[in-house]
């Protein structure tokens, strides 16, 4: 005798589809449960009931060839389809998945899939998210909220998903036809149904997106379905469990059978009609008063009020979270919008992660690592072992891209010895070693995706948006650029490029432009692309050109000389990185500024004389009558020996040479009265200790017109002039005499 | 046709306000329209018999209706938003479509002192028959209480703290002692209060958070889109400039649409197309500041400039605006310049007439 079957159609990730599944089911008590899902994976449903078993947790499916290509299918607490499958479970009845199996959308080709995306963003919103679709027209902003207005109020559970059938029908009669795929799926649905029918003795529940039962209730014979399904596509797959989080359950992760409110599902699911509101508002208050914001009691009373006021308003049987925030916003957060985005995302989207029991089938991790090592002919060894590649042959390339990204997901493998010198070259020194618990630390990644190039991606984008500090963001964004991440790579410029603007400080605009140029000068040796961090950091170079006359004025010793070692780095990075020259124009002028600005801090004003004097824009002789101005007698000691610390303090070797600037030096030195030059000696000790012992004795030398041989020994005599006519006139005399002979 | 320059809401929107309280809907007591109605009142629509009611306020339709939902819980509401957000007018067109009267007032300022928010003497009585009901002048939100009416507080900020508690009593427990007769008014059911203030101007009372906690606070936010702001302004500015007798140039709109553009990026922190990210100046540069700078412009274009509106004129105008910090803002505006309207096509003028300036 065939088994009797029931039809449910449900919302995923819908709290209240699941309540009324686990109502109906316990009604009907049916001795098989069908679900929705790739039919080739059903052996790992029964895991899902698993205790250490913790949502959210979603199947993973990949080609054994190419993990990166791979399907997930989420569950959730509040998921219908993990409801009916630990019913099942716990009933002892059978428990199957019925798609179409995941080898058939991982066979096909990937302009076929592409294909179908691109048709079913054209059917939106209708069929994927039907229920959405009618909350919408309804004047909702979610579904659950419709859902549970509409559905939750009926008591009955039988014409729940009745109602519901009867909607999709009407729905589906004015879509076009189905594609393919859809057709295919729901033939392969059908099919299943009527197998599990005719195995079964008793109730067979089948529990499918409310889309599809009018196509699973049709009468339809076998063989015209099995006809849609001849010739799918077939592929060798894998399938295993991966821990999920809760953000990317909601839909704008991107996640198209995403939930908007992942937070409020949960908080449907975990709670009751009488008390919900009052719930949801002691967690708002909660987390607000975590934030520093101040709530009271009497403003949480007000709230509910509010709340229900405006359902009442709206017409809606209860307040779902719209009206709750609407409440919040204007009871608890004194009308403010950012206090309510501050905690939004921890209400609404939740920082849940899953984890999954250790008996779970190998991930995918490891083998796309066995993979890896295969194609690099790396062997993972115990010993320590040493390593140079070179990266211009693609076998050096790809290896180092491969211990990079593992790097990157904390598995150090690989350890550069050289990691400081070894940018902008062509080499790479690595030591390698291999330990076993390297294995379970990569297996931990899988959080971020499913190969080793995706969940490294992932893992640097994740770090990126925590990472508050632009230097310190810049270098994550190199390590993305080394490790051949372009998702990584452009988020994190994306993230650069936004923190840079709303930074003021000058001091960290300028410490972010060296990393920048490393990644710049890194990207060329590498094959990657570095064509918007070449658009940003000229403007972070014009920014921080802005922010630098500001920065440099009333500093105290030690945030001057930061800002000084962080100005001379900045322009050794904007000549490294070959900028336009109009960019490096506006970086002198900005130096220029400095230096005629009276209210700069004279540390720095030294520091950009002696720029811009090296840049050969401040011509020799102006330099002089500078430094002469700025040295005068007229000028307080301190300051003048903060601006002949920045000019000289690591360039003492220009006075060797120089020696314009040098009798200047000279000048002011002799100039200074006696307490002054004490004073100030510790000062010209530590710019002369810069200079080794020969060069100081050099400098002494030419102070004290010393030849020390070579022809910079000779020295013009003081009254060279008047001298030379009669040495002249001898030395002609005695050339023509020895002509003559 | 009246001589009145202005006549209040109630009157000038008389018919919408009888088509909608001809049609169905539970009313609060003490309402002339049902809460749904007056939603309706205010973002437009049609009434039950077809009459189309004109939207008073363009934006989100949320706001309007958490406000009306806290005047349905005789909670007081407390709009707040910068200048130029449509606040009063907001505040004015709620109590004409809840209870028909609008005009039940109190302008709040540094000179407002208690007697204006409770009740006067009438001296003349006071001195002649000694404390009694007829001896007391009635303000706004007495006549309001007794007649369950919505009293309005404009600028509540501006009227010192110690005169702002004075709402507290009223607020929390809808009674005015009047501890000279030994007696007091009760607020009758539909009496409710809603303030307006400014959540931006420098020298303003900071409520107290007594007071705060008995208000529901909306914040009203500047337009939306750049369309919707650059119709208000060339609306407005039009008006304006009819009312000073300038007349407009030919070219008022797309300078407009220019300076609008200017002021959102400033404003919002980020170029229109969302790429850039920028620095905001200390001011608030609101849509009433745009208007302020076109109408400058135009006077400046007609009295000096034969008429002729160029970038020049409104930049002067514009820096005035968006500078109110000289240092900061200055290097924030700087930044801009470089960074974004160096590169913006059909900005030229504006780039090269601010950079000439700051």
């Amino acid at each position: 005798m065939a088994g009797d079957i029931h039809l449910f159609g449900i919302r995923h990730h819908g709290p209240g589809s699941a309540r009324r599944l686990v109502q109906a089911l316990d009604a009907l008590k049916p001795v098989a449960v069908l679900i929705e899902g790739p039919s080739d994976a059903s052996e790992l449903l029964p895991m899902l009931a698993d205790p250490d078993m913790v949502t959210p947790v979603a199947l993973l499916t990949y080609a054994e060839d190419n993990p990166a290509h791979a399907s997930f299918f989420p569950f959730a607490d509040y998921s219908p389809e993990y409801q009916a499958a630990c019913w099942a479970v716990r009933h002892g009845a059978t428990l199957r998945f019925i798609d179409l199996p995941a080898s058939d959308r991982l066979g096909s080709s990937a302009s076929d899939i592409a294909e179908e995306i691109a048709a079913r963003s054209e059917e939106d919103p209708v069929s994927r998210d039907p229920i959405g679709a009618l909350a919408t027209a309804a004047g909702y902003d979610d579904g659950e909220s419709w859902w549970s207005d509409v559905i939750e109020e009926n008591p009955a559970t039988g014409p729940v998903f009745a109602a519901v059938a009867d909607a999709m029908t009407a729905l589906r009669a004015q879509e076009k036809p189905l594609s393919a795929r859809e057709a295919a799926r729901e033939a392969h649905m059908r099919i299943e149904i009527a197998k599990a029918a005719k195995e079964c003795e008793g109730a067979v529940a089948v529990v499918c997106g409310a889309w599809h039962v009018p196509a699973l209730a049709e009468r339809r014979s076998l063989s015209t379905d099995r006809e849609l399904l001849k010739g799918r596509p077939k592929a060798k797959i894998k399938a295993t469990w991966a821990p999920w989080t809760a953000p990317r359950l909601a839909r704008a992760s991107g996640y198209g059978a995403g939930v908007v409110a992942p937070g409020w599902c949960a908080h449907l699911w975990e709670t009751r009609e009488g008390d919900r509101v009052a719930l949801w508002l002691a967690r708002v208050t909660r987390v607000l008063r975590d934030r520093g914001h101040f709530v009271s009691t009497a403003s949480v009373i007000e709230a509910q009020r509010l709340g229900i006021a405006l359902a009442a308003l709206r017409e809606r049987p209860s307040p779902g979270f719209e009206e709750l925030r609407e409440a919040a916003i204007a009871c608890l957060c004194n009308g403010e919008r950012a206090v309510w985005d501050d905690v939004a995302a921890e209400l609404l989207i939740g920082a849940g992660v899953g984890s999954i029991p250790p008996s779970t089938p190998l991930a995918p991790l490891l083998d796309d690592l066995q993979r890896q090592q295969k194609a690099t002919r790396l062997k993972p060894e115990a010993l320590e072992r040493a390593l140079t590649l070179d990266l211009r042959s693609e076998s050096g390339l790809m290896r180092s891209t491969l211990l990079h990204r593992l790097g990157v997901l904390d598995v150090p493998w690989g350890r550069l010895t050289d990691a400081g010198r070894s940018r902008g070259t062509f080499r790479e020194n690595w030591q390698l070693r291999w330990e076993p618990e390297f294995a379970v630390r990569l297996v931990e990644n899988l959080l971020y995706g499913s190969t080793i190039a995706e969940a490294a991606g992932g893992r640097l984008i994740e770090a990126m948006s925590k990472e508050a500090e632009l230097g310190a963001l810049a270098s994550l964004v190199r390590n993305a650029m080394i490790a051949d991440l372009p998702r990584a790579t452009e988020s994190g410029i994306a993230a650069l490029e936004t923190k840079a603007a709303l930074t003021s400080d000058g001091q960290a605009l300028l410490d972010a432009l060296p990393p920048m140029a490393d990644i710049l000068r890194y990207g060329e040796a590498r094959a990657g692309t570095v064509e918007h961090l070449a658009a940003l950091m000229p403007r972070i170079v014009v920014q921080a050109a802005i922010a630098l006359p500001y920065a440099s004025r009333n500093l105290d010793g030690p945030a001057a000389s930061k800002l000084r070692g962080a100005i001379l780095a900045a322009d050794t990075a904007i000549q490294l990185a070959q900028l336009e020259a109009d960019i490096v124009a506006r970086w002198r002028e900005a130096l220029t500024a400095l230096l005629h600005d009276d209210q700069t801090t004279r540390l720095i004003a030294g520091t950009a004389a002696r720029l811009l004097y090296e840049a050969e824009l401040l011509a020799a002789d102006h330099t002089a009558d500078l430094l002469a101005r700025m040295l005068s007698p007229g000028t307080p000691v301190a300051e003048a020996a903060g601006f002949f610390e920045g000019f000289f303090e690591g360039a003492g070797q220009r006075l060797i040479h120089d020696a314009a600037l040098r009798s200047a030096v000279d000048g002011w030195l002799l100039a200074l009265p006696d307490d002054a030059f004490t004073a100030s000696l510790p000062l010209f000790r530590r710019v002369f200790s810069a200079l080794d012992r020969n060069e100081r004795r050099r400098l002494m030398d030419v102070l004290f017109g010393r030849g020390t041989g070579g022809a910079k020994g000779y020295r013009l005599v003081p009254d060279a002039g008047a001298v030379w006519p009669p040495h002249e006139a001898r030395v002609l005399a005695l050339l023509k005499v020895g002509a003559a002979q | 046709m009246s001589e009145k320059l202005r006549l209040p809401a109630e009157d000038s929107f008389a018919s919408e306000l009888k088509a909608l309280a001809a049609g169905e809907g539970h009313r609060p007591p003490g309402w002339a329209l049902s809460p749904r109605q007056v939603v309706t009142y205010l973002m437009g629509g049609t009434a039950a018999d077809g009459t189309a009611i004109t939207p008073k306020y363009v934006g989100d339709k949320r706001l309007i209706e958490t406000a009306v939902a806290t005047l349905a819980t005789d909670r007081a509401l407390l709009l707040l938003g910068v200048p130029g957000t449509a606040k009063s007018w907001v505040s004015e067109h709620l109590a004409a479509g809840i209870t028909g009267d609008s005009t039940l007032v109190i302008q709040c300022t540094a000179g407002t002192d208690e007697n204006q928010i409770r009740y006067g003497w009438n001296y003349a009585q006071l001195l002649a028959h000694g404390p009694s009901r007829e001896a007391l002048v009635p303000t706004p939100l007495m006549r309001a209480m007794e007649g369950g009416k919505l009293c309005r507080f404009e600028e509540l900020t501006r009227m010192g703290s110690d005169v702002q508690d004075t709402l507290i009593t009223v607020l929390s427990e809808k009674m005015m002692p009047i501890p000279e007769l030994n007696s007091a008014v009760y607020a009758q059911r539909g009496f409710n209060v809603i303030a307006t203030a400014n959540n931006r101007d420098k020298g303003v009372n900071e409520l107290s958070s007594a007071l705060k906690r008995r208000f529901n606070v909306v914040v009203l936010p500047l337009p939306d889109s750049a369309q919707q702001e650059v119709s208000i302004v060339v609306k407005r500015v039009g008006e304006m400039a009819q009312n000073l007798d300038l007349p407009a140039p030919k070219n008022v709109a797309e300078e407009v649409a220019r300076v609008v553009a200017i002021f959102r990026e400033l404003r919002s922190g980020s170029t229109e197309d969302g790429k850039v990210a920028l620095k905001s100046p200390s001011g608030g540069l609101s849509t009433a500041e745009a208007i302020a700078v076109m109408v400058g412009g135009i006077s400046q274009a007609t009295f000096f400039n034969d008429g002729e509106l160029t970038a020049e004129t409104l930049a002067s105008n514009m820096i005035g605006a968006v500078v109110k910090d000289p240092v900061q803002d200055t290097a924030v505006l700087g930044e801009y310049l470089e960074t974004v309207l160096k590169k913006k096509r059909g900005f030229e003028g504006y780039y090269a007439s601010l950079t000439d300036l700051i």
